[in-house]
């Protein structure tokens, strides 16, 4: 083998500087934060006030990976909710305070389950995410055993519907948004379509239980997967119209995310058949900023896209929520940030009701919060499996205001009553 | 059933499959290192197009060579700090392959903190964007619209490929770096400086790569993730071409981007088969070619016939 | 160490992704180091091996315990939680049976893949791999009976029946070692030995070696039973771990996370497999501290980590560019008797 040349100066003077910073960082750490790497009750460096109690929360989210831009946008939801969580606090009186751990999962199982177990050996017990059903499954036993309380602001897979375990969901089933999908299509006219949806849990759970509630009400829908993760869906959009055009289908019932969502409207504005039928769609791909481009948002209002999601759109807790955050970021809050938000929430005021830090004692605690809490994702109840028991939902379009397009919410779906503004 | 907007999809996708798979053959051939940073190169031609689309640069003409130079800039600043100094180490293809690993997941999470910061700077989520550049005008065939992108991306296929023929077959650097591809130590004795001619290599890889990246936002979408999401199938594309010939690279571009669009309707219409199996065609469709036409020739070029050859000794 | 961190549940969960990685590191190791196969599909038997155990204890489990319905429904979920713990011997006795199973199998379908890649040869070997490995994979997330892209969850863990967490994480990381010592002296004896001196002519000259008559597509076949068996068990071993397996886990990026370890730690040797994953899985799993360092910075910090992480690779095999163990010579009789000599040499 052949002998290695030495190293040249250049490459010790860099190898030297990585290392340097790195020992810096270590060495200022070690020095500046004194071993503040517990979490439960410590006392804050202040004793002439009185003891100032600081309780840690974990979060695992997805800020890399096919949920990334979703889970950024997410990271400023959570700091926002700890911030006003603190407030809050101050203003009962309590001298508590609440701090973060956000560790990025890459949306991948394994990634959740390490970050759960770093964030259990640093002491949190409570923990909020992991955002995808896999991941739920994937730390699921982990912080049973460990008695970790795992709050998703966004698995709504129903095979994760467990009662009795550490893992709560304070988002609403998909079967209840199939079924005000469903009564929207029907309403609007339409008894014959194609469901073009994630070949994953959610959206085979999602068109199962639309397929089920369409034909309930004398409907015919046809599913379509298309294959998650790739990057462009030019091909599967090519086969929608085909197969839109030899079903005679008048309608396309979509349930995607964000980024497939947007790259699949984009292909279908091109398309001549595509672009005549109405179009219909789960929350997914709400807030996407794609959609409000000029051109795409011409097509959309001309083919009047239509979705549900799952907010309350009376709550005026919401609406208040909705504009800072858009005027703090600049996006829409994207779906599920309510139920984010609120988690921080339900999580900070079990771990005040529990008294103790203790995993146990925090689950007891959390339904008796959140059937009392009533937040800016509407009223929290959970049901015997943890996951959220009301839900209502908004339905949703683009409208144009002034030269600008945004998304409106134009009527909303109840107990299974569902509401249309006039003129749409 | 094969329509207009399949064989379109097989045209675009094909395009953008070949710009940025034969500079991937081109700088294995030369250099011999599997490289995981060309995933960058396309994410970073993605997102140059779209910062400056977002600055209002709406013009491909301006787009196109800003992200070459990009990628440009970063595969020769590769070869300085990385591959150049562990060859010189004595270090063997596979580590250099890991070497750009490590540099992959540098780059990856750098361009996600940028983003980060463009973020609070741009005020709208560079997560996901498509920015819809354009320099020609769109025509209208009856119910199907050409986007003017779709010409200027023909337009940007022809000239590269004319450019890369020409420079690789009738210029004297072109020869230099053929005469390096085929054999390095041959190729110095005989005076090329080799260090220049990789470092060229790459300019024109990273280059490449980076306008088949801004293509590929203009046309699709542009993710952080989109390098990854594309390398799987533009490393079959390579295979097919052998990882030595840019012929049949860019012949096998159009035989993957076919078997996903105009393979995978038929079978659709016809059995049912469902497109979420799209992944599943394009990997068979590279199997079914290497297996029956090995690109290296049968076992390799090596003598496997083994035991068929011993029997027919042993009568 | 009073920090408040969890030192112990730290190392045992470092050592269980430890001790998984560095079995299919040796696996690899076999093939690529020793063999000069380089396969880009490790992850292919990983998942394999990984469904193979989900699909046979859940099976075992409803049986046993008169339970009918899908493997993949909630219904299974819940039964099988209800009775992991019932009967230890059940567990045990499966895991074991798991094991053997997945060895062979995996091992089998290994030695059938070596069919088609002879006839791509060496420098496509490893990409026909990956290809049949993302087919199976696609091919999985639509077989409904292993609940398609849902995957299987609630697997009984084999030491389910005792009810201290860190008892069985613990004894259970202990389990992952004695297993991974298993592994390495099998490798290194296979290396040591003649067999293992004809991986080494192939790896190094294989015309030459094909010349001397050795019958190289049959070593080849063989080492891939082999490492393919090694890397089966792996998957046995995390299926048992995460409690969940699922289509999507076993994507090419993890067997590139594979490469790295035995790159880094070395190639040829089966000691530079385990320091390699030993180092790689250790820096990721402490590089969270990372994120304590910059609680709200104006880039998320886990950003920050993986470019550090990246950084850290380029400049360790800067320093050390043939991996963190170099190739040692092959441990044969011959070598005893000579460095003996020597040793008696310098110490008379």
């Amino acid at each position: 083998m052949a002998e290695g040349s030495k190293l040249g100066n250049t490459q010790k003077l860099v190898a030297i500087l990585f290392l340097g910073l790195l020992i810096g960082l270590g060495a200022g750490y070690a020095l500046f934060s004194g071993g503040q790497l517990s979490a439960g009750p410590v006392e804050s460096p202040q004793p002439a006030l009185a003891e100032e109690k600081v309780y840690k929360i974990g979060f695992t989210i997805p800020l890399s990976g096919e949920l990334s831009s979703v889970g950024k946008l997410w990271e400023k939801a959570i700091y926002m909710a700890v911030d006003d969580l603190n407030e809050e606090i101050k203003a009962y009186g309590l001298n508590v305070r609440f701090e973060l751990v956000v560790l990025d999962d890459k949306t991948k199982e394994e990634d959740a389950l390490k970050n759960i177990q770093s964030l259990n050996q640093l002491g949190i017990k409570v923990v909020i995410g992991p955002a995808a059903s896999s991941q739920v499954k994937a730390v699921m036993n982990y912080a049973d055993s460990n008695k970790m309380v795992i709050i998703s602001p966004s698995s709504t897979a129903p095979t994760l519907a467990i009662p009795g375990d550490f893992v709560f969901r304070n988002t609403g089933s998909d079967a209840l948004q199939a079924k005000a999908l469903a009564s929207l299509v029907s309403h609007e006219g339409f008894k014959n379509v194609v469901v073009f949806h994630r070949d994953d849990e959610y959206g085979r759970a999602f068109a199962d239980f639309f397929k089920k509630e369409f034909s309930a009400i004398g409907g015919k829908a046809e599913s379509m997967p298309y294959a998650t993760g790739l990057s462009d869906y030019a091909s599967e959009v090519a086969g929608l119209s085909s197969k839109v055009q030899e079903l005679g289908a008048d309608a396309v019932v979509l349930i995607s995310f964000d980024t497939d969502g947007a790259n699949i409207l984009s292909h279908a504005k091109d398309d001549p058949v595509l672009s005549n039928t109405r179009w219909f769609s789960s929350e997914g791909i709400h807030g996407a900023s794609e959609l409000l481009q000029p051109e795409m948002a011409k097509f959309l209002i001309k083919i009047k896209f239509l979705g549900t999601r799952p907010v309350f759109r009376e709550n005026p807790l919401y609406k208040e929520f909705a504009e800072r955050f858009k005027s703090e970021t600049g996006d829409y809050p994207p779906v599920f940030t309510d139920k984010v938000y609120d988690a921080v929430f339900l999580a900070g005021w079990s771990i005040l009701r529990a008294g103790e830090y203790d995993g146990e004692a925090i689950k007891k605690a959390l339904p008796l919060v959140a059937e009392r809490y009533y937040g800016v994702s509407g009223w929290c109840i959970l049901d015997e499996n943890g996951d959220r028991l009301m839900q209502d939902y908004a339905i949703w379009g683009i409208a144009q205001s002034g030269t600008a397009y945004e998304f409106k919410d134009i009527g909303s779906w109840s107990a299974g009553a569902l509401t249309m503004e006039a003129g749409d | 059933m094969v329509g207009p907007t399949e064989l379109l999809n097989t045209v675009w996708i094909g395009i953008i499959y070949m710009i940025i798979a034969i500079p991937l053959t081109l700088s294995y051939r030369v250099t011999r290192i599997i490289n995981f940073v060309h995933i960058n190169f396309i994410t970073i031609g993605a997102y140059v197009g779209v910062i400056l689309f977002l600055q209002g640069v709406n013009s491909l003409l301006l787009l196109l060579p800003a992200s070459f130079l990009f990628g440009a800039a970063i595969a020769v600043l590769n070869h300085f700090i990385a591959f150049s100094p562990l060859e010189k180490r004595g270090a063997n293809p596979v580590i250099l392959m890991i070497a750009s690993l490590g540099l992959w997941i540098f780059y990856k999470y750098m361009i996600y903190a940028i983003l980060d910061l463009g973020q609070k700077v741009f005020r709208t989520n560079l997560f996901s964007v498509i920015p819809r550049a354009t320099s020609l005008p769109s025509v209208s065939l009856g119910n199907y619209v050409l986007s003017g992108h779709f010409f200027a991306a023909l337009l940007v296929a022809g000239v590269i490929i004319t450019i890369l023929y020409i420079l690789l077959s009738k210029t004297a650097i072109g020869r230099a770096i053929r005469a390096v591809a085929d054999n390095p130590i041959l190729a110095e004795i005989s005076g090329i400086p080799r260090e220049r001619v990789v470092s060229i290599t790459w300019a024109l890889c990273g280059g490449m790569a980076a306008i088949g990246g801004l293509l590929w936002a203009v046309f699709a979408i542009a993710t952080p993730e989109v390098g990854d999401a594309l390398i799987l199938q533009i490393f079959a594309v390579s295979v097919i071409g052998g990882l030595e010939s840019l012929l049949w690279t860019g012949i096998g571009a159009f035989i993957i981007s076919g078997a996903e669009n105009i393979l995978m309707s038929i079978l659709n219409a016809t059995l049912g088969v469902p497109v979420s199996f799209r992944p599943f065609i394009s990997f068979s469709a590279l199997l079914l070619i290497i297996l029956a036409k090995p690109p290296l020739g049968a076992g390799g070029g090596l003598p496997y016939r083994f035991k068929v050859g011993l029997e027919r000794f042993k009568r | 160490m009073t920090l408040g961190f969890d030192v112990l549940g730290f190392l045992i969960s470092w050592i269980t992704l430890f001790g998984t990685y560095a079995i299919i590191s040796m696996s690899l190791n076999l093939e690529i180091g020793f063999t000069g196969m380089a396969d880009f599909g490790k992850v292919a038997f990983y998942g394999i091996g990984a469904y193979l155990a989900a699909t046979i204890t859940a099976i075992i489990f409803l049986v046993v315990n008169g339970i009918k319905c899908p493997l993949h429904s909630v219904e299974a979920i819940v039964a099988l939680k209800k009775c992991a713990s019932k009967n230890p011997l059940l567990n045990i006795g499966t895991f074991v049976l798991c094991l053997f199973v997945t060895f062979f199998v995996t091992g089998g379908i290994g030695y059938l893949i070596s069919y088609p890649t002879l006839r791509v040869g060496p420098a496509f070997l490893g990409i026909t791999v990956l290809s049949f490995g993302e087919l199976l994979r696609i091919f999985m997330r639509h077989f409904e009976p292993t609940g398609g892209t849902k995957g299987l969850a609630g697997i009984p863990h084999p030491l389910a029946w005792i009810s201290n967490p860190r008892l069985r994480d613990g004894i259970y990381a202990l389990v992952i070692l004695a297993i991974m010592l298993l592994t390495y002296l099998v490798s290194e004896r296979i290396a040591n030995s003649p067999f293992g001196r004809i991986m080494r002519t192939v790896r190094d000259d294989e015309i030459a070696s094909l010349c001397l008559g050795k019958h190289v597509p049959r070593i080849k076949a063989s080492v891939f039973f082999l490492a393919s068996g090694f890397a089966g068990i792996a998957g046995v071993l995390l299926a048992y771990y995460l409690g969940s397996v699922n289509p999507d886990m076993f994507v090419p990026a993890v067997t590139f996370n594979v490469w790295a370890m035995v790159i880094f730690g070395g190639m040829g040797n089966n000691k530079g497999a385990i320091v390699g994953s030993a180092v790689i899985t250790f820096v990721d799993r402490i590089s969270f501290v990372v994120n304590l360092l910059f609680p709200e910075a104006i880039i998320s910090p886990d950003y920050i980590r993986w470019m550090i992480i990246g950084v850290l690779i380029l400049v360790t095999l800067l320093f050390k560019p043939q991996g963190l163990v170099p190739e040692s010579p092959m441990k044969s009789p011959a070598l005893k008797i000579i460095s003996d000599e020597l040793e008696g040499d310098n110490g008379a």
